[in-house]
């Protein structure tokens, strides 16, 4: 068992870029909450990771999401506060504000990951979600190699298949359906992503990573949940949004990490993404650990994330008329957000590990939230 | 994408200089610690993130290709 764990310590040291070798059971819950109410959202997560010799590493994971809050929309106040209160109605009635919601999602992931003679790594992988409304089912494979016998530099490519099942649970007032009844329908969206990523060892002290990713989705992109007022300024209906149903993105990673001393470890990232419903963000990302003693480890951190708006959007109830494509859904607007985070990891024994994290977002106009960690890890 | 192109250059000036040395497999104590682990410390607190922002925000991508759907677009 020793001999095990020397030789996987001595190809962690050489593979400094890939999975860790370790054999452990993680549980995390986090607390999220939204300001004014708007979303609560209380997620256990379980993680075993299980090494198999040298060659073979097995990881699975499961979470449970119980969410709950009111999302803003606009909806008819004649006919109460939902997102199914559509259709014509009086400049009066049209009302912008928070519906409630409700929802579970229980996911399992699995991943296998195979090291072959020269150390390059296969990880495939599978992961199954489901929703009231929505099921999705993903099978992914990732191929690592390294360049040369250093292994100081290394390319993967990955690439994942994502088949969703998304049910309107209402028809009512919404095109995808061709009815005004109030019948259910289901749709499908198909999910490609892929990424081609370089690494390289700079110094003893230092890594960097570039990535370039690309995403293809194609069927139905729309959240049944998000309405949109057409004709306001003569004759005003609530209808469900509408959104493309085709969506390519694409975009790239840079990510520095750098040990600045025996303490002190800096990760640095930026991305930037585009999309051709117009959609550019760009994101930085600064993450600080400090070793304060043998058993703490503490972080802070701080994102800073700006997007512009897809070219069908617009919040104004006044603005929509015949367009084919409309939504009024705010995470599809022009934003800036900010992330402040810290977290602390004590080692409490040889075995175990625990941990607690306090994070702060703030979505400037729209809302704020805090969400909360607590974690422990056992290493077995 | 213009906009990026420098940091794009940058990157690939410092893979391509003298700034990238042999590190021997000896020598790589210090990037095998936890602390330097791509993610950081604790990866399910990446995953809670992630999931967060992919709700809340338009983009999504370049952080590995696996991680299931969501409906919460």
């Amino acid at each position: 068992m020793q001999l095990k764990k020397l030789s996987l310590f001595t190809i962690t040291a050489l593979a400094v870029t890939t999975l860790q070798a370790e054999d452990y059971v993680s549980v995390q819950v986090m607390q999220y909450n939204e300001s004014n109410d708007r979303a609560e959202i209380t997620a256990p997560h379980l993680e075993i990771n299980k090494d198999f010799g040298t060659d073979y590493t097995l990881n699975v994971g499961f979470v449970a999401d119980a969410l709950s809050g009111a999302s803003p929309t606009y909806h008819d106040s004649s006919s109460g506060a939902s997102a199914y209160s559509r259709g014509t109605t009086t400049q009066q009635n049209v009302v912008y504000g928070p519906v409630d919601y409700e929802e579970n999602r229980a996911a399992v992931n699995v991943s296998l990951t195979k090291r072959f003679d020269n150390r390059d790594e296969l990880t495939t992988g599978l992961a199954y979600s489901s929703e009231s409304d929505f099921y999705s089912f993903e099978g992914s494979a990732e191929y690592l190699h390294w360049l040369g016998e250093s292994k100081n530099q290394a390319i993967s490519f990955g690439a994942a298949y994502q088949a969703n099942e998304i049910l309107i649970k209402e028809c009512i007032e919404n095109s995808d359906c061709d009815t005004s009844s109030s019948a259910s329908k289901k749709m499908t969206a198909d999910v490609l992503n892929t990424q081609l990523g370089f690494t390289q060892v700079i110094d003893k002290d230092s890594v960097a990573k570039v990535a370039i990713f690309m995403s293809i989705e194609d069927g139905y992109l729309t959240n049944p949940y998000m309405n949109i007022v057409r004709n306001y300024n003569t004759q005003p209906y609530i209808t469900a949004e509408k959104r493309p149903d085709e969506r390519t993105s694409y975009g790239l990673t840079l990510k520095y990490i750098r040990s600045l001393n025996d303490q002190l470890t800096l990760h640095t990232k930026y991305r930037y993404y585009s999309d051709d419903w117009k959609i550019n963000s760009h994101t930085l990302n600064l993450d600080s650990y400090y070793e304060l003693t043998s058993d703490w480890t503490l972080g802070a951190g701080l994102r800073y994330y700006t997007q512009s708006e897809a070219d069908f959007y617009n919040g104004n109830k006044a603005f929509f008329t015949d367009q084919k494509y409309a939504s009024s859904d705010e995470r599809l607007s022009d934003f800036d957000a900010i992330t402040y985070k810290f977290n602390a990891d004590y080692r409490l024994s040889k075995k175990i590990n625990l941990n607690f994290g306090a994070n702060y977002y703030d979505q400037g106009d729209y809302f704020d939230a805090t969400y909360f960690t607590v974690g422990a890890k056992y290493r077995f | 994408m213009q906009k990026i192109l420098p940091l794009i250059l940058l990157f690939s000036l410092l893979f391509l200089t003298g700034c990238v040395q042999n590190v021997k497999s000896w020598e790589k104590g210090t990037l095998a610690k936890e602390t330097m682990k791509d993610g950081g410390t604790n990866k399910l607190l990446n995953k809670f993130e992630e999931h967060i922002y992919y709700s809340k925000e338009a983009s999504k991508g370049g952080n590995g290709i696996a991680g299931g759907g969501c409906g919460c677009n």
